[in-house]
């Protein structure tokens, strides 16, 4: 009788590990730190001096093969930019455009996206987790690197341009009963998020190049803005954090 | 027919028929790493004797519900461009020759699809695990009950919609003890399967 109790303790221990472990904290995101150590940036300018903004081009290779942008990476650029409040209004190439005789920021973006899977890794891991009966599943994380390089090029209304660059990675690790498309969405979301705003902290500290000299109205007070990198509050910061489980029960 | 095999084929017919045959545009399916696949599938074993040894002339159908978590995005360029799946499967089979018996095990499976051809995936599968049959002891080759089943295959999924795909293909399968009671010569078989995966 005793000798059953062992095994069946035993048995009972490893499934409730593999189960509470698997589904548990079962996956979190790294960012790296920035390779660039742009401050954040802030500034006050004034309203009537800022000029819109026409957002060109956006590129994007994906581990070096062009790809067509996704809608929602130019909604997050254009939004990025918009919440900046650098500039007067916001335009997207194919749609409504400013006159053509008014002062204007022109920008093209290149996004380089380099994702390593860990395929391989994956593959051999995925194996040993399910020749152990999956007791292992807990044990052994699963691995996704992704990083951004961003280069953006900005042309004022005169033809002279600026040139920014910002480079980004994170990693996400996951156990097999953990997975979930959301977690790599979350790590492509703060990685492609982290970059952009420290390209945009670099805009900022630029923003008097931006500006239309503008001759105040004296019976007029100078009416002015506060500029900066809007960040949620949600923001990845560079350190290990464990995700509010999302994965199927 | 037998009645497992009845219900099978009318679940089969039942998703087809609910299942909503849009093709969206032609765009290609997206299985992408965390994505989950369920699938069901049926097929019928026919022996193999591969050696004189060999005289059991075991067959029946076997049912196969399986569970996979896709592990990579698509990897590669070429012709061999796909993706890596971790599961598990029970597999039970009805021997209905040479007596009624049947056996039931769960195993664990690594499945390669390749992720080339957009709605037509093939894939290569490879599983094993414990199996329990009570056709052991009354056949010449095998003597005890508890056996292990290792199986590799290959199949074809055609995605129907954007998350569920039908399922055709080959396995070869092969049951045996491990050598822990003698005789164990082994129980050798093809399995041609079918079946439905629902990816979510």
């Amino acid at each position: 009788m005793t000798g059953q109790i062992f095994p069946r303790l035993l048995i009972g221990s490893m499934l409730t590990m593999t189960l509470g472990l698997g589904t548990g904290c079962s996956h979190w995101i790294e960012l790296a730190a920035p390779t660039d150590t742009t401050p954040p940036a802030s500034a006050t300018v004034a309203t009537d001096a800022r000029v819109p903004l026409l957002l060109e081009t956006i590129r994007v290779t994906h581990n070096g093969s062009a790809i067509a942008p996704p809608a929602i990476l130019e909604r997050q650029v254009l939004g990025a930019i918009e919440a900046t409040r650098l500039f007067s209004q916001h335009y997207q190439s194919g749609h409504a455009q400013p006159a053509a005789n008014q002062a204007r920021v022109t920008v093209r973006l290149s996004i380089d996206n380099l994702v390593e899977p860990h395929a391989g890794q994956a593959a051999w891991r995925g194996l040993l987790v399910g020749a152990s009966m999956f007791t292992l599943a807990p044990f052994i994380p699963l691995n996704y690197d992704y990083g951004a390089q961003m280069s953006l090029e900005m042309e004022r209304w005169d033809g002279q341009t600026k040139h920014y660059s910002a480079t980004s990675n994170g990693s996400a690790h996951y156990y097999l009963f953990g997975a979930n498309p959301e977690v790599i969405e979350q790590l492509k979301g703060q990685v492609t998020e982290a970059c952009l705003s420290s390209l945009l902290d670099q805009v900022i500290q630029d923003s008097t190049f931006f500006l239309a000299g503008t001759t105040q109205p004296q019976d007029r007070p100078i009416r002015t803005v506060s500029v900066a990198v809007h960040r949620p509050s949600s923001r990845a910061v560079p350190v290990s954090r464990s995700l509010p489980d999302s994965s199927p029960r | 027919m037998p009645l497992l095999t009845r219900i099978l084929i009318l679940f089969a017919l039942g998703s087809l028929m609910t299942t909503t045959v849009v093709h969206a545009a032609d765009r290609s399916p997206t299985i992408t790493v965390g994505t989950q696949e369920v699938g069901l599938t049926a097929g019928y074993m026919l022996h193999h004797r591969l050696t004189q040894d060999h005289t059991t002339k075991q067959e029946g159908p076997a049912f196969m519900p399986s569970w996979m978590m896709t592990v990579t995005d698509p990897v590669g360029d070429g012709w061999y461009r796909g993706q890596v799946s971790i599961g598990a499967e029970i597999v039970y089979i009805q021997f209905r020759e040479p007596f009624l018996t049947h056996g039931v095990g769960f195993n664990p499976k690594i499945k390669y699809t390749f992720a080339g051809l957009d709605r037509i995936r093939p894939y290569a599968e490879f599983a094993g695990g414990p199996f329990w049959t009570d056709l052991a002891g009354k056949i010449p080759e095998e003597s005890s009950r508890f056996n292990f089943v290792l199986t590799a295959g290959f199949g074809i999924s055609y995605f129907l919609t954007d998350h569920a795909a039908l399922n055709i293909g080959y396995r070869f399968h092969h049951i045996s003890n491990a050598g822990t009671r003698y005789p164990n010569i082994g129980l050798n078989a093809s399995l041609p399967f079918g079946g439905f995966s629902f990816f979510f």
